[in-house]
């Protein structure tokens, strides 16, 4: 067992610090261009809904992909985000920004008691009980008519209130352009927030606790407290999200928060690379773009949507991402090849 | 005055007694060995000192505090560290990122760094990073540290694991067979290691079929058979015993 030293090149790659600001600035220019190089009210509505799905696709990320817990409650959460701002702007006539604070809060706390059934179950058992907490928040939508109109659904809901700054021109987002750059940077915002906190100790906390959580607490961490973490703010970027889609829209029904919303979500997650901080901003535009290019088959469009899901997850276990490093191995080895 | 001290430990599963009434004394910086057949009870004890399992009755102490009925984790930062029997490595993950896991209760990181990463992040960074390479040094599997842990051979793992545990800066550690499905130099290289562990002021307890191992580091060796105390003593003494004999060769002689 002769311990072979490290190289030193191989020292200094390891301890080089990430330069992430070049792909930042790269995406920063991108969500501005978007909606000039898609310039149909039709596309520009499709970039506003990519930027929502980014946001859930990466809240589902942090609980399913990094910290490993199966939930299947993901669209509750966008649910309580939409609601709770619509009826504290509608009935109770509260500003938008001020109701979008309250109803992310709500989400993390009821993320966070969530969270106490994932002390307690595992695997597919806490599947089974997020999906009864999607299911119940479902049905309180459809009953409590009092408050969320039930099947009738709200009408007539505004896209977010202005912001004045005093001294600088009104900034409104009745405009789709603006909507995209409101709800796109701050999909933006929260890309750069988790990266960071998945880079740091709390991504290796997370990541032990997926990989064997019996193993994280002889390290000193604790399974259920970082748990809890990981759905309180997971939670609550889901009901960030929820917050822009009544606005958008311009209607909230309950359908729009079906069972079926998390299964997509989870699609996006899975098909773009789950446990990778990209992978699942691609999942989620890909599966967003991807119906709406498939309009030609008619009838036939979810049924290759479907194939194309089927596909992905058959060949390409680690999603797009995994597809990528491959194709990229692939093309320098055959380049290197051709140098010889 | 002992380091860990537990008194009348007491567990079982269903009907089954996998531990009855053990007592026992580690001494600081010394090699603690636990022995004892198959089925003997060492592993539950070594669950019940690390708090993998909670004792149905009795006590322990450390350096001094209660801590009996103290999870696991909060073991670990008082200074308890311990590898499994059956090994349990951060598979999907590299070497070296298995060993940064391990510094989760060392970070030192204002709040608001962990969103918008500023000097003190960095600098916490690199430090764990080159004290995580000197560990994988340390147990020879430096130039390995980008690879996947799975992607070990089995005798390596073992030698991660050790790495990985060391990572929590513990003044105990304990081992749960350390040399099971070793080969003879890998035993070797584990007994040198575990001096060295000794040497820095770490006390070891090491549960151990390798009599061989045990024989050669132990200081003090503890005997179980059938979740009872058998014997204890220094491994000469070990080695004489007619009970300790018996028990490993089938009770015929007592």
């Amino acid at each position: 067992m002769a311990s072979a030293p490290l190289r030193p090149a191989d020292r200094a790659s390891l301890l080089q610090v990430p330069r992430q600001w070049p792909a930042y600035l790269v995406a920063l220019v991108a969500i501005a261009l978007l909606p000039y190089v898609l310039s149909t009210p039709y596309w520009r509505g499709i970039l506003v809904v990519c930027a929502m799905n980014v946001m859930l696709a990466l809240s589902l990320n942090l609980i399913l992909g990094y910290t490993g817990q199966l939930n299947l409650g993901q669209s509750g959460f966008f649910a309580i985000g939409a609601y709770v701002t619509t009826v504290l702007v509608k009935s109770y006539s509260w500003n938008f920004w001020a109701a979008a604070l309250i109803a992310v809060i709500c989400a993390g706390l009821v993320g966070l008691l969530l969270a106490a059934f994932a002390v307690r179950l595992r695997g597919h058992y806490l599947g089974i009980a997020s999906l009864g907490f999607a299911v119940i928040a479902y049905q309180i939508l459809l009953n409590w008519e009092s408050v969320t109109e039930g099947v009738r659904g709200i009408y007539g809901i505004m896209p977010p209130s202005p912001i004045r700054i005093p001294g600088l021109p009104e900034i409104t987002f009745s405009n789709p352009v603006a909507l995209f750059w409101l709800v796109g940077g701050i999909a933006f915002v929260v890309y750069v927030v988790v990266a960071n906190l998945l880079r740091s100790p709390v991504g290796e906390t997370l990541r032990a606790i997926r990989e064997d959580e019996v193993s994280a607490a002889s390290l000193g961490i604790n399974p259920a407290r970082w748990k809890a973490f990981a759905f309180g703010i997971g939670s609550a970027i889901a009901g960030l999200a929820g917050c822009f889609y009544p606005g958008f829209v311009g209607t909230l029904v309950p359908d729009a928060f079906g069972i079926v919303e998390s299964f997509t979500m989870m699609a996006m997650v899975i098909v773009g690379g789950m446990g990778t901080m990209i992978g699942p901003v691609i999942g989620a535009i890909v599966l967003t773009c991807l119906p709406e290019l498939l309009r030609d088959f008619g009838e036939l469009r979810l049924m290759v949507y479907g194939l194309a899901l089927t596909l992905v997850v058959l060949f390409m276990p680690g999603g797009m991402v995994q597809a990528g490093q491959m194709l990229r191995a692939r093309f320098s080895r055959a380049s290197s090849g051709a140098s010889r | 005055m002992s380091l860990l001290v537990a008194k009348n430990l007491r567990k079982s599963f269903g009907g089954v007694k996998a531990v009855q009434d053990i007592s026992l004394e580690v001494e600081p910086d010394s090699i603690f060995a636990l022995i004892g057949p198959n089925g003997a009870g060492k592993s539950t004890t070594l669950n019940l000192l690390s708090g993998t399992y909670q004792p149905n009755s009795g006590s322990l102490s450390f350096n001094g505090q209660i801590i009996t009925g103290l999870p696991a984790h909060q073991r670990v930062r008082m200074g308890i560290a311990r590898t499994f029997q059956k090994i349990r490595l951060f598979k999907q993950l590299s070497l070296l990122d298995n060993v940064l896991a391990g510094f989760h209760i060392h970070h030192q990181i204002p709040f608001w760094q962990y969103l918008v990463p500023g000097s003190a992040f960095w600098h916490d960074w690199k430090r764990c990073r080159e004290e995580g390479l000197e560990l994988l040094e340390f147990v020879g599997l430096a130039d390995l540290a980008s690879q996947r842990a799975g992607s070990l051979a089995y005798g390596q793992q073992r030698l991660l694991e050790i790495a990985r545990a060391l990572a929590t800066r513990p003044r105990l550690f304990m081992l749960d067979e350390p040399a099971a499905g070793l080969n003879g130099s890998e035993v070797q290289f584990l007994l040198q290691r575990l001096k060295d562990i000794r040497a820095r002021g770490i006390t070891v307890v090491v549960v151990e079929h390798n009599m061989d191992l045990v024989m050669n580091v132990a200081d003090h060796v503890f005997v179980m058979d059938h979740g009872e105390y058998l014997f204890r003593g220094s491994p000469r003494e070990v080695q004489d015993d007619p009970k300790v004999i018996a028990a490993y060769l089938g009770g015929e002689l007592s």
